[in-house]
This record gives C-alpha cells, sequence and structure tokens, in this order.
C-alpha cells in the first residue's frame, strides 16, 4: 500500500467507508460485490465501492442519493468520473436501492438521505477520492501488464497511456487483466487528486442524464411502477390527526366492481380493487364514522399564531439559544434606541406535483417485503417497512424510484404512505399500488411550520447596529418528523431554525434563539426549511432598521458586511444587475441578502402594485449566489432559478390553514402556486469563486419574501409583515 | 367497451364510461408519460390531445371520448424527437420533470395552431400548466427555440 502522509477528516471517513474494498479486494481479488444494487454482470472489475468496469468499456457508478427533480444523480456520478478520467458517454449510474451506510450522506451522519441541498457537497470529496484511486488502480494494472514505470503513465478518457511507447489500454481491457487483481490498491488519497485546472467534466455543463426520458414521457417515477398482479389502494384518512376508525361502512363500497374489500389502518381505511378507478369510486362511497377525541380538533391556525406570537412577545420566557455571540441583550439595553418588530408566517404546503404513494408486495405472511418508493431516504424508508413488519432488514428489497419533486416532503422517519402500501400488501396477498389523490396529499400534507418571529435590536446615536436578537416561536419540526433525531439534537432544531443565525452578516452582540411551541399542525421540511421564514424576519427587518437609522439599506448592510467580501460581491453584483439606482415610474426595488447552510445569496425584486385588488405582481427578480464550486453550472441556473420562482409563490400565495383540527385547503384552486404568467423574468448570477462546492438548491427561495416586502416598502412606504402577502393583507398594509 | 384510438391504433377499453381518461391512459393501456396532478383540471400533468386538441384528460371521461383520436406524449412523435422534445433537451427544461409531458403536449397543440407565437400567446397558452420547479422560463425559451428550429 502507498503510504500517505495527509490524513484529513474527510479521507479517514472515505478510508472507513472502504472498508468494504479492502475485503472485496483482499479476500478474493476483485469481483462483484454482492451490496451493489441493480444489474451487475459478472466481467465487470469492481475497483471499490463506487465503481466498476465492464469489458464492455462501461463504468458503472453507484448513485448513493435519490433524485427529486434536483439533478445530482448527474452531478454526483460526474464528480466521480472526472476523478476517474472517464468517458462520460460510457458511464451509466446505477441508484443505491440499500441502507447501506458505507455509502451515507457524511453531512447526516451517513444516513442515505437526501435534503438539505447536501449531496454535492456532502458527497464531493468521498466521490472524488473514489474515483481518483479506481484511477490510480487501473494506472498501475497497466503498469505491470506492460512493465513500464507507473509514473510515466497518463490516462486519457477511459484509456491508460503510455507517452513514451505510444501504447494504449482502454479501462475495459484493464478489466479483463489478470495483472488487475494482484496490484496493489493505492489509498484514497488527496495527493492522488487532480487540480482544478485539469477539470474538463466539472463545470462543463453536461447536460443532465435524466432529461431526455422526461421530454418522451419515459421516465419511471414511483407512481408509474407496475408489477405483475398488482392491485390498487386509496385510502381515506382520518380528517383530524389522532383520530381513529371506529365503524366502516362499506357496503356501497363492496358492492362496485372489482372493488375486493377494505382494510383497517392504523388511522384510515384502504379499499382494494383490482382497478385504480375502481378504488377511487370505491373511495368517494366509504362512509366511515371516526373518534372525535383527538386533542387535535382544537387547533385552528389563526390561533395558533396568536399564541406564537404570545410566545414570542414574551420575552420572560427563555428560548433555546441555537446562535449566540457576546451579550445580545446587553448591547441592546445599553443603546440609546430600540427597535422591535414581529413578522408572522403562516403555514405552508409542498405541493410537489407527484402526490405520495407506493407500492408494496409482502409475501411469506408478512415475512418478506419487496417495496418501490419514491422517497428522500432509503434509510428511513427501509425503517419504515422494518418496523411495520417487525421483520429484519435482510428480508427487504427496495426500490428507490425518482421523484416527480419533493422539496422536503418524503424524508420522515415513518412514511405513512409506505407503511400504508406494506399494510395493504400484507392484508391481501398480493402487491398493492397506493396513491393519494391531490386532495390526500394537501389534506394529510406535512407542512413548514407557521411561525412568529420577534426582532429586536439596539441602535447608537449614530445609527450603528448594538445588538440583535431573533426570537423565533415556532414548533420543533425535527421532534415531530423524526423524533430518533430529535433525541439526538434536542433543543437544537436546524429544521425550524436555518437561517435565523445570520453568520454572513457581523452583527456583533447577537443571540438567535428558539422559542418551542407546541405543535398543532403535521410538519416535514420545506424548501429552504427554516431560512424560508427567518430570511424574511432578519431581511425585511433589516431595511427597517436602515430606515430607523436614516440610513440607506445597502449602506447599513455593507456596514454589517466588512469581514465578507465575497458577501459584498453578491450585493454589489446584483445591484449592478438590478441598475438600482435607476428610477422607475410605475415599479420598485427591495433588497435582500441571506444564505443557506454554507451558501451565500442576494436578490433584488422589482415589483409592481394594483392598488385596488391588492395584488402584488413581481415583474423581474436578480439573484447572486456563491455557492463555492459549481459542479453543472446550468443546472445550478436551473436550481436557481426554481428556487425564486418558489419563494415568490410563497411570498405571494401560499397559505395553509386549518379549522377544528381540519386542513380547509385541498387542491390548487384553494392552494394556488405560481403560474407562469405570475412569473418574473429572472437574471442568475453565480460567482466564480475557490473553496468546495457548497449548496445550491434551496439557497435561492430564502431571500424573495424579504426582497419583496422590501420592494414594497419603497413602492408604498408601508411595511408587510405577515407572509403570504395576500391581497387581503396588501390592502391592510395600504389602509 | 369502448372504442377509441390511441396514438394511432384502435383500442377496446373495457372500463366504466365515468373512469378519467388519464386512468385509462396509464393504467389500462400502461403509457405513464400522462400524470396525474390535481385530478380537477388546475395544473395541466395530464393533458393530451383529444382529435387534436390539447384536453385535461384527468376530467375527461372515458364515455367522453367513445371513437375519438388520443395523442399522449409517447405518440407525439414517432422517434420521440418533435422540435418541441429536441428544444425542451437543448434548454434542459425539466427539474424533475413531472408536469413536462403536459407542457410538451400543451405546446404542441400551441404550435399546431400557431406555428409563430408570440411570448404573450406562448404564456397565454401555457398559463393552464403548473410547474412547481419553476421551470417556466425555460419552457417558454424552448417553445421559443422549437418555433425557429422546426
Amino acid at each position: 500500500m502507498a503510504a500517505n502522509t495527509t490524513l484529513t477528516v474527510n479521507r479517514r471517513r472515505f478510508l472507513t467507508s472502504a472498508a468494504g474494498f479492502a475485503f472485496v479486494v483482499g479476500a478474493a481479488g476483485l469481483r462483484p460485490s454482492a451490496t451493489v444494487a441493480g444489474s451487475v454482470a459478472d466481467a465487470e472489475a469492481h475497483l471499490n465501492i463506487w465503481v466498476s468496469i465492464g469489458a464492455d468499456n462501461l463504468i458503472r457508478i453507484v448513485y448513493p442519493a435519490t433524485d427529486l427533480g434536483q439533478g445530482s444523480s448527474t452531478a454526483l456520478p460526474m464528480i466521480l468520473a472526472e476523478e476517474l478520467d472517464a468517458d462520460w458517454t460510457q458511464v451509466r449510474v446505477d441508484q443505491l436501492d440499500v441502507d447501506d451506510r458505507r455509502y451515507g450522506n457524511p453531512k447526516f451522519g451517513m444516513v442515505l438521505y437526501t435534503a438539505g441541498s447536501s449531496a454535492v457537497q456532502g458527497y464531493y470529496m468521498p466521490l472524488r477520492l473514489a474515483g481518483a484511486q479506481a484511477r490510480r488502480t487501473l494506472i498501475r494494472a497497466a503498469a505491470a501488464h506492460w512493465s513500464a514505470p507507473e509514473e510515466r503513465l497518463r490516462t486519457e478518457p477511459n484509456v491508460v497511456v503510455d507517452p513514451e511507447s505510444g501504447r494504449r489500454l482502454t479501462y475495459g481491457q484493464i478489466a479483463g487483466l489478470t495483472e488487475l487483481a494482484a496490484v496493489p490498491i493505492p489509498e484514497a488519497s488527496e495527493s492522488l487528486l487532480k487540480s482544478r485546472s485539469e477539470f474538463r467534466l466539472i463545470g462543463a455543463d453536461l447536460p443532465r442524464i435524466d432529461i431526455p426520458a422526461k421530454t418522451r414521457g419515459a421516465f419511471e417515477y414511483g407512481a408509474d411502477v407496475r408489477v405483475p398482479d398488482m392491485i390498487y389502494a386509496t385510502v381515506v384518512r382520518a380528517p383530524v390527526e389522532g383520530e381513529t376508525p371506529v365503524t366502516v361502512m362499506d357496503r356501497d363500497t363492496l358492492a362496485i366492481p372489482r372493488v375486493l374489500g377494505t382494510v383497517m389502518l392504523p388511522d384510515g381505511v384502504a379499499i382494494l380493487a383490482e382497478t385504480q378507478e375502481a378504488a377511487l369510486f370505491g373511495k368517494s362511497a366509504l362512509s366511515v364514522e371516526w373518534t372525535d377525541t383527538a386533542a387535535s380538533r382544537a387547533h385552528n391556525s389563526d390561533q395558533d399564531l396568536m399564541d406564537y406570537t404570545s410566545e414570542a412577545e414574551d420575552l420572560a420566557k427563555d428560548g433555546a439559544i441555537w446562535r449566540e455571540t457576546g451579550d445580545a441583550l446587553a448591547a441592546v439595553n445599553a443603546a440609546p434606541r430600540r427597535v422591535e418588530r414581529l413578522y408572522l408566517s403562516d403555514y405552508a404546503y409542498h405541493a410537489q406535483f407527484e402526490p405520495m404513494g407506493a407500492v408494496a408486495s409482502v409475501t411469506e405472511n408478512g415475512q418478506r417485503a419487496e417495496v418501490w418508493i419514491a422517497s428522500q431516504t432509503q434509510s428511513w424508508s427501509l425503517r419504515t417497512v422494518t418496523e411495520t413488519l417487525g421483520i429484519p432488514a435482510d428480508r427487504v428489497r427496495m426500490h428507490m424510484t425518482p421523484m416527480g419533486g419533493s422539496f422536503g416532503r418524503r424524508t420522515e422517519l415513518m412514511q405513512p404512505y409506505l407503511r400504508d402500501a406494506v399494510l395493504a400488501s400484507k392484508a391481501a396477498g398480493r402487491p398493492v399500488k397506493v396513491l393519494w389523490t391531490r386532495e390526500d396529499d394537501v389534506k394529510f400534507g406535512a407542512f413548514r411550520p407557521a411561525a412568529a418571529q420577534k426582532m429586536i435590536a439596539g441602535l447608537t446615536a449614530d445609527g450603528a447596529l448594538s445588538g440583535w436578537r431573533h426570537r423565533v416561536a415556532a414548533p420543533s419540526v425535527i421532534a415531530y418528523f423524526n423524533p430518533l433525531r430529535w433525541a439526538q439534537v434536542a433543543p437544537q432544531d436546524v429544521i425550524t431554525m436555518r437561517g435565523a443565525e445570520s453568520k454572513f452578516y457581523d452583527l456583533g452582540d447577537m443571540r438567535a434563539e428558539h422559542v418551542i411551541t407546541e405543535r398543532r399542525a403535521r410538519l416535514a421540511p420545506w424548501r429552504g426549511i427554516g431560512a424560508a421564514y427567518t430570511s424574511f424576519a432578519s431581511e425585511a427587518f433589516m431595511d427597517e432598521l436602515a430606515e430607523e437609522a436614516g440610513a440607506d439599506p445597502v449602506a447599513f448592510r455593507m456596514a454589517l458586511l466588512n469581514e465578507n467580501a465575497r458577501g459584498r460581491w453578491l450585493i454589489e453584483r446584483a445591484l449592478e444587475m438590478a441598475e438600482w439606482e435607476r428610477p422607475r415610474s410605475e415599479t420598485a426595488l427591495g433588497l435582500a441578502f441571506a444564505g443557506y447552510g454554507d451558501s451565500m445569496a442576494a436578490g433584488v425584486a422589482e415589483i409592481s402594485l394594483d392598488r385596488e385588488s391588492g395584488v402584488i405582481a413581481v415583474k423581474r427578480f436578480w439573484a447572486t449566489v456563491d455557492a463555492g464550486l459549481i459542479i453543472s453550472p446550468n443546472n445550478a441556473l436551473a436550481q436557481i432559478e426554481g428556487g425564486v420562482v418558489y419563494g415568490v409563490s410563497s411570498a405571494l400565495k401560499e397559505r395553509i390553514t386549518i379549522k377544528d383540527g381540519e386542513v380547509e385547503q385541498s387542491n390548487f384552486f384553494d392552494y394556488e402556486i405560481l403560474r407562469i404568467d405570475e412569473t418574473p423574468e429572472i437574471e442568475v448570477d453565480i460567482a466564480n469563486v475557490d473553496g468546495p462546492p457548497t449548496s445550491i438548491g434551496e439557497v435561492s427561495t430564502p431571500i424573495v419574501a424579504p426582497a419583496i416586502a422590501n420592494a414594497f416598502f419603497a413602492l408604498t412606504g408601508r411595511r408587510l409583515r405577515h407572509m403570504p402577502f395576500t391581497p387581503d393583507r396588501v390592502l391592510e398594509a395600504l389602509a | 367497451m369502448a372504442r377509441l384510438t390511441i396514438n394511432g391504433a384502435p383500442v377496446e377499453i373495457d372500463a366504466p364510461a365515468d373512469t378519467p381518461l388519464l386512468i385509462v391512459i396509464r393504467e389500462h393501456l400502461g403509457l405513464t408519460g400522462s400524470k396525474y396532478g390535481c385530478g380537477a383540471a388546475m395544473c395541466g400533468s395530464c393533458t393530451v390531445h383529444v382529435d387534436g386538441a390539447a384536453t385535461y384528460a384527468c376530467i375527461t371521461t372515458l364515455g367522453d371520448v367513445e371513437g375519438a383520436e388520443i395523442v399522449t406524449i409517447e405518440g407525439l412523435s414517432p422517434g420521440g424527437d418533435h422540435p418541441l422534445q429536441r428544444a425542451w433537451i437543448a434548454e434542459q427544461a425539466p427539474q424533475c420533470g413531472y408536469c413536462q409531458s403536459g407542457q410538451i403536449m400543451r405546446a404542441a397543440a400551441l404550435l399546431n395552431e400557431n406555428p409563430n407565437p408570440s411570448r404573450d400567446e406562448i404564456v397565454d397558452a401555457m398559463s393552464g400548466n403548473l410547474c412547481r420547479c419553476g421551470t417556466y422560463a425555460r419552457i417558454v425559451r424552448a417553445i421559443q427555440r422549437a418555433t425557429q428550429e422546426a
């Protein structure tokens, strides 16, 4: 083994995760590994757990995440292919279908979990090391075959070259060499990595591998799965969380041709049928009497926000400290002026286009299961099945399917849609496809929490910031959607609180705190997680502070960015793109600067207003983003554009209300999302910077609502402090 | 038995007359490119052509289309290389892609009627189809590209 002297955290993690590699190679030479799902041909040489090469010169790379539309099924294999010096046209991507933590996401403690815009960031170094190690292994085998010094050999895409003799061996040819099994495997070391100037795939805008099939209707989503002998199930769910079925009146349902029966579920009733239409007709005909004792029946979203507001305003009530530097309370108290504002935001629904669903085939009287599941996590989908049936993991075969959107929806520890398919299949003795209707998906959604945020700051006599306090009164999302995780991290809830750290500004004495309120709705991570509302509060407040200080909102921010040149550049560039100084007659501009994780973004919104109807139109939006190294520039632009659209939609329109424990909305006619004719022109510039990749998928959503609110002030002199900015709220602000 | 033509082929369907056309297409015929998004003509993921007109298959029933000619995304072009499909790839329009079959079918109906639409005409025609990933700008560009390259 080649000695290596530059151990790093990343490298150690990779070597740990490469334990299986050592076994595969050391014990039996290069051979197919049983841990990699998908079609593994016998002729393939497994260079490590991530990559194998066939005699046909095809390269198979394991894709450990899942694709909900973000495109990492292209970006992640590309990272490995870069260091392998692979011919991209010869690369095939294998979805990881098992909960094998050797492939886990380093950003989530090695759980198989695709969320938080973390896939590229988390897998960047492990995949580079795997590719570099595999490349070096191929070079060594070629060197042994030619009896040539290894140092002399070079690679071109899928070929090892000896520049001196002109000899060439394709990777496929090397995969068939007997020398391959005998060469010492190099350690996966950073010394093997390319320098950035040598990259030819990363940054080169390769088209996404999934897009051609998506233009032909040939891409298979979870909802499209069909297996032999499969039947269909719809589910009538308890209208209020916590209720259970008491009496099921299914005579009319059972009278419908091709309805097979009903199955009691913990919180609902499944209707099984030979056809999907019969399952839907049977659902309409079913009548269920529910218990009526659940505490959730007392929940009303208007009251929730009032109660959360009381807790945000009650400064005697301590919050869990999310981030603190210095002594914010003392700084505010010592300042000659104190500014306080309250910002509110409602529950919001993911509205991912593919509703929840799953296919399950449970056999051997509940002792074995095969499932097809569109989810963001192999680990928690597997756990849902093993917990539901009480069987070990080795009796479950999973197929992870791509998703028609998700935005955080399919991340929970116990996945009811999958659980229902498993229970229904166990009862039916046949494979069952469970599909939610849109109404199910809205009514039984898991939402971005409602939040009340109290912002408190001090200003010095000359208008400088002196103390910043950000109190977020909202329930814990993690405590609900993943109680096991909550046991590890409580009271630190990154899902509820992200963004409130405001770490890209130098705020001096600051405190961000989580006033953990009672949970009164089903909750889940939502695009941007906490930053989707905490950045609304902090950046709208930043503008209000500037006004109170008699300062320009740009200058006020820049004074807090002395140490952050890259952040200053983002703002300057966004202002330049927007022609910030150019006077407008019918429209106005607003600025916001925020981040997501380790990425930063600045945004400028240009809005107009119909003062009679109260309808805001976002005409244009300029976004600048710093996300470190960009793997796929065009796809990064697409994600940023999409994140802006999501943000405009959320800021202007989206609102879930709950009455007596029931969600009041049911479909896109009462939960409207942004349409094409309401979409602003969007212009994006991505900073060209050093440093590893950070995150892209959510960074542009948090800047949108505050930029709109700040533009509204520029246009009207009034403030919007309750998101979404629906026409009734706009008219109220104007009154 | 209801008779209709799907992508040029005559078929007989054994389902109640009030079965949504979308279910007939997806589950009875196995053409899963058309998607269920809302079941209420609100999102357009199910858009197909019925006798040449862009139609929400989710609220159209089997009884409504007796004898009609249906074209789905799978039948839009023999090789999946309709100018719109090529343009969709060139612009890298889809993200999750779930709505895109419906978007393309809506756009194809537009171009059949109006081969050279203005931007406003494109936006107006496409306003019945939602995209949650926010690919709208690329959809407009792809349609514009298709009109230039068709």
